[in-house]
C-alpha cells in the first residue's frame, strides 16, 4: 500500500493531464483482462478524496456502452479464448432463435391509473400513478381500507429468514400477489376479500438468504377469447426454481404451461442445492417471451449455478433461447447433453424492464461468483458483469451493455429495477446503481446521455493488484453517493464506544471510494452493498419531471479470510453445509474455489452496543429534476423511534435516517408514499417540499413497494408489511390498503 | 447529597461515599480512555480522546480526595470538549450524542458533588 500515498496534488495533475488515457475508447480493449494496461503506469493514487477527483465529462462513445454487435466483430466461436466477451452481431444470428413466430410483434401495454398492471406501476417501471384524488391537503384524513393477512409466517426451520418484499399488481378490482414463500394469492382490491389461493408448495429448505418474493407479472393473451382458461395469467418465479403460471380469476393452473402450469428452472442449471438457486423478482414478458434470471446465493464458491437468463413462450413455458454469457451460441436453446450452462456467471436477480417497443429486455446483472475475489474469472464475467444488458428477445443476444463497476469485487450488484423514460425526446433508460450513481442511457444503443465521468488512479491493493482495476466510471449528473468517510464520522452512544470506532477506522484499510479488499487488515467499503440504490428502485414523476429516490447511506466493514483459516472457521459453501446458516449475507461466506473466504460486517456495526459506528444519517430520500439532475430537496428517511442501543427501541421520535429497503410510489396528487425504514411508518410525503404529511405505525416493517389503483372511483394506495429480517424490523403477512373515508372522496 | 454547610476550610470532611463511586468511576473511565487513545493516537488518530482520559483521571483522584480542584478540572475538560467536538462536527446534533451527552452528564454529576468537597471556602475568604 506504500505505493499509493503520494499527495493528492500530483494524482489530480495526473488525472488532468490524462483526462482520456485510462479510458477504453474502443470494443476491443474493454475486454482486456488487465485494465490496468490502459492507465498510466506511474499513477499515484490519492487517498481518500479519489472519488470527487472525475475527470472531464464526456457523453460519447468513451463512456462505457459496449455495442455487442459491432460490425468489425466476425468472430463466431465463443466458448473458448479471449474473444469470449464479445458476442456476435445479432444481424446474423436471428434464425438461431427457436420458435420463429415468437417474439416478433410489440403487444399494446396495459396503463398504470385505476390499474396497477406492473411491477414498477407501468410497463416503464416509473412507479408513477396519475391518480390525484389524495393530496397533501387531505392526506392527513386517509384512513386503512382493509387488512388482509396472507397467513405465510415463518416456521420454527425459517424463522429469521424472513422477509416478503411483495409488491402486489392490481386489475380490474383485484389485487394479485405472492406471499413470502411463493402462495399466489387473489384479493379484492376493496374489501380485502380473498377470491383464490394457489400454494406451490415451496419447502422451507428452498430459502436462500430470504424468503422473498417481490411480485408476479400478469400477462394477457391478445388472441385468446376472454374466458378462455389463462387468457389472462398470473407468473411468478419461486424460491425452489419455478415458473408457475395460474389463470387470473380462478387461479387454477395453467395446464398449457410447462408440466401443469410450471417450468423447472433447475433444469441445466446442475446439481440441485436448495437454497442456492431461486427467483425472487417477478419476471417479465416481452413480446410474447417471459424473461427471467435468477437469484444464485452470494459468497458460496466459485462452482456456483449459473446466471444465464433464459426466455420462454408465456404461453407454452416452452424455452425460446437461453442467453449463457459465457457460451452465447453453444447454449442459446440449452447446453448439448449432460453438459449445464456455464457455472459462477453474473446473475440477474432483481427485476428486469422490458421494452415492448424495440423488443428489449434491460437486465440488471449482478456480480460474477464469488464476489470478493475475481483474478480467476473468465473475460466474458469480467465483460457483463455488474452492467446493464439490453437484450434482444427476438434473438436472445445482446445488443449492448453497460459496465457500472469495473471488475467488481464488492458485490455491487444492479439492484435495482431501470426505469424507462423519455429523455428529451431520446428513448432512454433510468439506470440507478447501489454506489448510487444515476445514469440515463439511450435505450437503443446504450450510450450515455448524461455525463459519464472517470474516476482514475484508484488503489488497487496487495490482494489482488493486477486485477483491480484502477478506474471506474462514475455518473457526473447525479450521484446519491456521499463524500468518503473521515475518523471524525465515527459514532457511537459514549466517547468510549466511539473511540473504539475510531480505533476500528484508523485500523482498517480506507482509501476513499473503491478502497479494494484486504486480508491482512479489515477494509471499509463506503458505500456498502445495500447502496445507494437497491431493489427497491427509483420513481419518476414523468408529469413534473422529478425523480424520487430513497437510498441508503451505510458503510460496510469487511475483511477477507485466507483459506486456511476459514477452513479452522468451518466456513463452508452452501452445498457442504449440514445446518443452513442465517444472518446477513457476506458475514462469514466460504467462497469456495478461491484463495479466500469474506467476512462482512454490514453497516459497520459496533459489536459493543450493536449501534452503528458511522454517524446518522444511514439513510434518506431525495428529489431530483430530471430535466437537470439537481438535487430539489433531500431529507433523511425514518426516524429513530425503533432503534437504539442493545437493540432497543428508543422511542425518539426524531428523523435520524434509517437503513431502509423498498421502493416509493409517486402520485399526481403530489404526494410520495414509502415504508421502507426500519421505523415500520408508511409516510406520505409532499413531492413538492419533502415533508412528511402522514404516517401510519405498520404492524410490521415496511420492506416493500406500495402501489396506487383506483376502484369505482376510490383511489387507494397500499403497502405490503411483511417485514425484513436483515432490517431487523418484525416480520408479519399483513397488506394493507388505505382511502379517504366513503363520504369525502 | 450531603447538606452539609459548615465545611472548614482546612480539615478533611468525611468523603461522601457517592463521591468516591463517583471518583472512582470517572477513574476507570479515564483509563479506559487514555489506554484506547493512546491506541489511536499510534494510529494516528485524534488526540482527544488520551487527553480527555487521564484529564478524567486526575478528576476522578481529585474526586477521590473530595478535593474542589476536581470541578475546576473538569470544567477546563467540558468547555475543551465542546470546542473540540464543535470543530470535529458543528452543529450536527446526532453527532454530538457521543461528544457531549456523557461528558455533559458526568458535568452534571460533578457539580451536584460540590457541597461535598473541600476548597469552596477558601475561595470565599478571597
Amino acid at each position: 500500500m506504500t505505493r499509493f500515498t503520494l499527495c493528492t496534488a500530483s494524482a489530480l495533475a495526473l488525472i488532468a493531464a490524462h483526462p482520456i488515457l485510462a479510458q477504453d475508447t474502443s470494443t476491443s480493449s474493454s475486454t482486456d483482462s488487465a485494465p490496468s494496461a490502459a492507465a498510466p503506469a506511474d499513477t499515484a493514487p490519492n487517498a481518500g478524496s479519489s472519488d470527487v477527483t472525475t475527470s472531464a465529462t464526456d457523453t460519447g462513445s468513451a463512456g462505457q456502452a459496449q455495442p455487442d454487435a459491432a460490425p468489425q466483430d466476425t468472430s463466431d466461436e465463443t466458448s473458448q479464448g479471449d474473444e469470449t466477451s464479445q458476442p456476435e452481431g445479432a444481424a446474423e444470428d436471428t434464425d438461431q432463435a427457436t420458435n420463429a413466430g415468437l417474439g416478433t410483434a410489440p403487444q399494446a401495454q396495459p396503463e398504470v391509473g385505476e390499474n396497477w398492471p406492473f411491477y414498477g406501476g407501468d410497463s416503464n417501471a416509473t412507479r408513477y400513478s396519475p391518480l390525484n384524488q389524495i393530496t397533501p391537503e387531505n392526506v392527513g384524513q386517509l384512513e386503512r381500507a382493509f387488512v388482509y393477512r396472507t397467513g405465510d409466517m415463518p416456521s420454527a426451520e425459517a424463522a429469521g429468514k424472513y422477509a416478503g418484499e411483495t409488491t402486489p399488481i392490481e386489475m380490474n378490482g383485484a389485487l394479485y400477489m405472492c406471499s413470502a414463500k411463493n402462495v399466489l394469492i387473489s384479493i379484492s382490491a376493496t374489501t380485502g376479500e380473498e377470491n383464490w389461493r394457489f400454494d406451490p408448495g415451496v419447502p422451507d429448505e428452498a430459502i436462500p438468504y430470504s424468503a422473498s418474493c417481490r411480485g408476479v407479472t400478469a400477462y394477457t393473451d391478445p388472441t385468446a377469447a376472454e374466458g378462455t382458461p389463462c387468457a389472462t395469467r398470473i407468473i411468478e418465479g419461486t424460491l425452489d426454481a419455478k415458473l408457475v403460471a395460474v389463470d387470473a380469476s380462478t387461479g387454477a393452473a395453467c395446464e398449457g404451461f410447462g408440466e401443469n402450469g410450471t417450468v423447472d428452472l433447475w433444469q441445466d442449471i446442475g446439481e440441485r442445492v436448495p437454497g442456492w438457486y431461486a427467483v425472487t423478482a417477478p419476471p417479465v414478458v416481452v413480446r410474447g417471451i417471459l424473461v427471467t434470471g435468477a437469484q444464485v446465493k452470494d459468497g458460496q464458491a466459485e462452482d456456483a449455478p449459473s446466471g444465464v437468463i433464459r426466455g420462454y413462450d408465456v404461453k407454452t413455458g416452452e424455452l425460446a433461447w437461453a442467453w449463457d454469457l459465457a457460451a452465447p451460441d453453444q447454449n442459446i436453446d440449452g447446453p448439448p447433453e449432460g453438459e449445464v450452462y456455464t457455472r459462477g456467471t453474473p446473475n440477474m436477480w432483481t427485476a428486469a424492464v422490458a421494452d415492448e417497443e424495440l423488443g428489449y429486455v434491460y437486465l440488471p446483472l449482478g456480480n460474477s461468483s464469488v464476489d470478493y475475489y475475481g483474478s480467476n474469472r473468465s473475460d466474458a464475467e469480467n465483460e457483463f458483469a455488474t452492467s446493464l444488458v439490453a437484450l434482444d428477445v427476438t434473438t436472445g443476444k445482446p445488443v449492448w451493455h453497460f459496465q457500472t463497476v469495473r471488475h467488481d469485487v464488492w458485490d455491487y450488484d444492479l439492484g435495482s429495477q431501470p426505469t424507462l423514460i423519455d429523455w428529451k425526446g431520446t428513448p432512454a433508460i433510468l439506470l440507478p446503481s447501489k454506489q448510487g450513481d444515476l445514469y440515463i442511457l439511450d435505450r437503443a444503443t446504450g450510450e450515455a446521455l448524461t455525463p459519464v465521468g472517470e474516476v482514475s488512479d484508484l488503489p488497487q491493493g496487495d490482494v489482488e493488484p493486477d486485477f483491480i482495476s484502477p478506474t471506474q466510471p462514475v455518473s457526473s449528473w447525479h450521484t446519491l453517493r456521499k463524500e468518503p468517510l473521515q475518523e471524525l464520522d465515527s459514532w457511537g452512544f459514549t466517547p468510549i464506544d466511539q473511540l473504539w470506532c475510531r480505533i476500528q477506522f484508523r485500523r482498517a484499510n480506507y482509501d476513499g471510494y473503491m478502497t479494494p479488499p484486504s486480508a491482512d487488515k479489515p477494509w471499509i467499503q463506503y458505500p456498502g452493498y445495500n447502496g445507494g440504490s437497491d431493489w427497491g428502485s427509483v420513481a419518476v414523476d414523468t408529469e413534473t419531471g422529478v425523480i424520487v429516490a430513497n437510498y441508503n447511506d451505510v458503510p460496510n466493514y469487511n475483511q477477507l479470510i485466507p483459506r486456511e483459516k476459514a477452513d479452522e472457521m468451518g466456513l463452508v459453501p452452501i452445498d457442504e453445509q449440514a445446518k443452513r446458516s442465517g444472518g446477513a449475507e457476506g458475514a462469514g461466506d466460504a467462497q469456495a474455489g478461491s484463495p479466500y473466504a469474506i467476512n462482512v460486517n454490514a453497516g459497520w456495526r459496533s459489536e459493543l452496543t450493536g449501534m452503528p459506528c458511522t454517524r446518522p444519517p444511514y439513510g434518506g430520500i431525495r428529489a431530483i429534476d430530471l430535466e437537470t439532475g439537481e438535487t430539489i430537496w433531500d431529507k433523511p428517511l425514518g426516524t429513530a423511534r425503533n432503534n437504539g442501543p442493545f437493540g432497543i427501541p428508543s422511542m425518539l421520535p426524531f428523523d435520524i435516517g434509517t437503513p431502509n429497503n423498498g421502493g416509493s410510489v409517486v402520485t399526481a396528487g403530489g404526494l410520495i408514499f414509502i415504508g421502507a425504514a426500519t421505523d415500520n411508518l408508511f409516510r406520505a410525503i409532499d413531492i413538492k417540499t419533502g415533508e412528511t404529511v402522514w404516517s401510519d405505525v405498520l404492524p410490521a416493517g415496511g420492506q416493500a413497494n406500495p402501489i396506487a389503483y383506483s376502484v369505482d372511483g376510490r383511489d387507494y394506495v397500499m403497502i405490503a408489511a411483511t417485514g425484513h429480517h436483515f432490517m431487523e424490523t418484525p416480520i408479519g403477512d399483513y397488506m394493507i390498503a388505505y382511502a379517504l373515508p366513503e363520504a369525502s372522496k | 447529597m450531603t447538606s452539609t454547610q459548615s465545611v472548614s476550610a482546612r480539615t478533611p470532611v468525611e468523603r461522601h461515599w457517592a463521591i468516591l463511586v463517583l471518583g472512582w468511576v470517572l477513574v476507570i473511565f479515564g483509563a479506559v480512555l487514555l489506554a484506547g487513545g493512546i491506541w489511536l493516537i499510534v494510529l494516528g488518530g485524534s488526540w482527544y480522546y488520551g487527553l480527555a482520559g487521564l484529564g478524567l483521571i486526575v478528576t476522578g483522584a481529585l474526586l477521590n480526595r473530595a478535593s474542589m480542584a476536581a470541578v475546576w478540572l473538569y470544567l477546563v475538560i467540558w468547555l475543551a470538549t465542546v470546542v473540540w467536538a464543535y470543530w470535529e462536527v458543528g452543529t450536527d446534533w446526532w453527532a454530538q450524542v457521543p461528544r457531549l451527552v456523557a461528558p455533559t452528564l458526568v458535568l452534571v454529576l460533578i457539580l451536584i458533588c460540590i457541597p461535598g468537597l473541600t476548597g469552596r471556602s477558601r475561595r470565599q475568604t478571597y
